[in-house]
């Protein structure tokens, strides 16, 4: 059991780092701003998944940390960057 | 007093949650420190708690949970045979919800709720508290959202009364 | 009771990254902006949410940091889309789909690029 949950992390991993590759890869090619901009809110949320399979991986707890400050961020930044786009200007 | 109450006792909690000790020391800077962050908040009013009624008020607010999270799931499952469809059966549109509540809260609740569920998702909302709901399958949605929406209104009115 | 445990996080796993995966796949397939934000929100909600809850069976400190993430997230992801669908709207960026109730209410720019 043990070694089956090791192998299915791993595997968990690298199927997460590729989803991260594709919704960068659909940012990158999108056909306007908010679309590229739901593509970099998808993968910032992917990031965060990443953190915390590393945190299950090491046992540790400080990974945790760093995905609540990179969710936090990256919340702030996607909504102030859409009303940028909508308003041309954040507050 | 009872407002800034209802700000710092769920400040205290994250931040027990967040340092994750419990010693007296700790509990005296997480107490300071909720207090000291409820003084800044801007003026806005909260609708109040009444004390004796707060027993109804948890019992309507775990019923509003489950049945926010059976949407979830509901919505999750009919979302991903959509995308799991080889011919993409989508038919998409905005169509207008009326949240039947005045209270900007209510609606705003009603707004969350419908946003989190998969296949539905709040575009805008006017100042009569009509919401236009951006639908995956216009036909299925509209009649499901209705219903799911006078439920919550019936939970809504029943919690801040 | 800890094999029990473990088969539950594992299904978690398994669960939780089936549904990213089906959210991503939706979100390349998807035609334009306001379909698309459905299946990020599916990412969010269930493969974080089920990630979450295996991290805090298997990693034993990490309980009140994860259900304070999982909170976090469950308020979060509807501001977001709702904020990108809103943007978009305003920009004028055209949706696919006949319907739509909220034309003429709201002024809308002409899209640009």
């Amino acid at each position: 059991m043990k070694s089956l949950l090791d192998t299915t992390i791993w595997i968990v991993l690298i199927a997460h780092l590729l989803m991260v590759l594709a919704a960068a890869w659909r940012a990158w090619r999108g056909e306007n701003s908010l679309s590229r901009l739901a593509g970099l809110d998808l993968a910032s949320t992917l990031t965060i998944a990443v953190l915390v399979i590393i945190s299950i991986i090491r046992a540790s707890i400080l990974y945790i940390d760093v995905a609540i400050a990179v969710a936090a961020l990256s919340y702030i930044s996607t909504i102030a960057l859409a009303k940028y786009i909508s308003d041309h200007k954040v507050f | 007093m009872s407002q800034m109450l209802q700000v710092s006792v769920p400040l205290f909690i994250v931040y027990l949650a967040l340092t994750g000790n419990v010693e007296p020391s700790n509990l005296v800077i997480g107490a300071l420190i909720a207090v000291g962050v409820s003084l800044l908040r801007p003026k806005m009013d909260l609708p109040l708690i009444n004390p004796k009624r707060l027993p109804q008020f948890l019992w309507a607010g775990i019923r509003y949970i489950f049945i926010v999270a059976g949407d979830v799931i509901r919505g999750g499952i009919s979302t991903a045979r959509i995308v799991l469809d080889p011919k993409l059966p989508i038919n998409p549109g905005i169509i207008a919800i009326p949240s039947g509540t005045r209270s900007e809260l209510g609606t705003a609740l009603s707004a969350h709720s419908i946003s989190l569920s998969p296949g539905e998702m709040v575009v805008a909302i006017d100042d009569d508290g009509v919401m236009y709901t951006h639908c995956l399958n216009v036909d299925g949605s509209e009649r499901m959202i209705a219903n799911a929406q006078s439920l919550r209104k019936n939970l809504l009115s029943r919690m801040f009364e | 009771m800890e094999i029990i445990l473990q088969l539950v996080a594992f299904l978690l796993l398994v669960l939780g990254t089936l549904l990213s995966i089906i959210g991503v796949i939706g979100f390349i397939r998807l035609p334009d902006v306001y379909t698309r934000l459905h299946a990020t929100g599916k990412v969010s909600v269930f493969g974080l949410v089920f990630l979450l809850l295996a991290a805090d069976i298997l990693t034993p400190l990490a309980t009140w940091k994860a259900l304070l993430l999982i909170f976090f997230v469950l308020a979060a992801s509807p501001a977001v889309s709702h904020a990108i669908s809103s943007a978009a709207y305003r920009v004028g960026i055209p949706l696919v789909g006949k319907r739509d109730d909220l034309k003429g209410k709201m002024e809308r720019g002409k899209e640009k690029e």
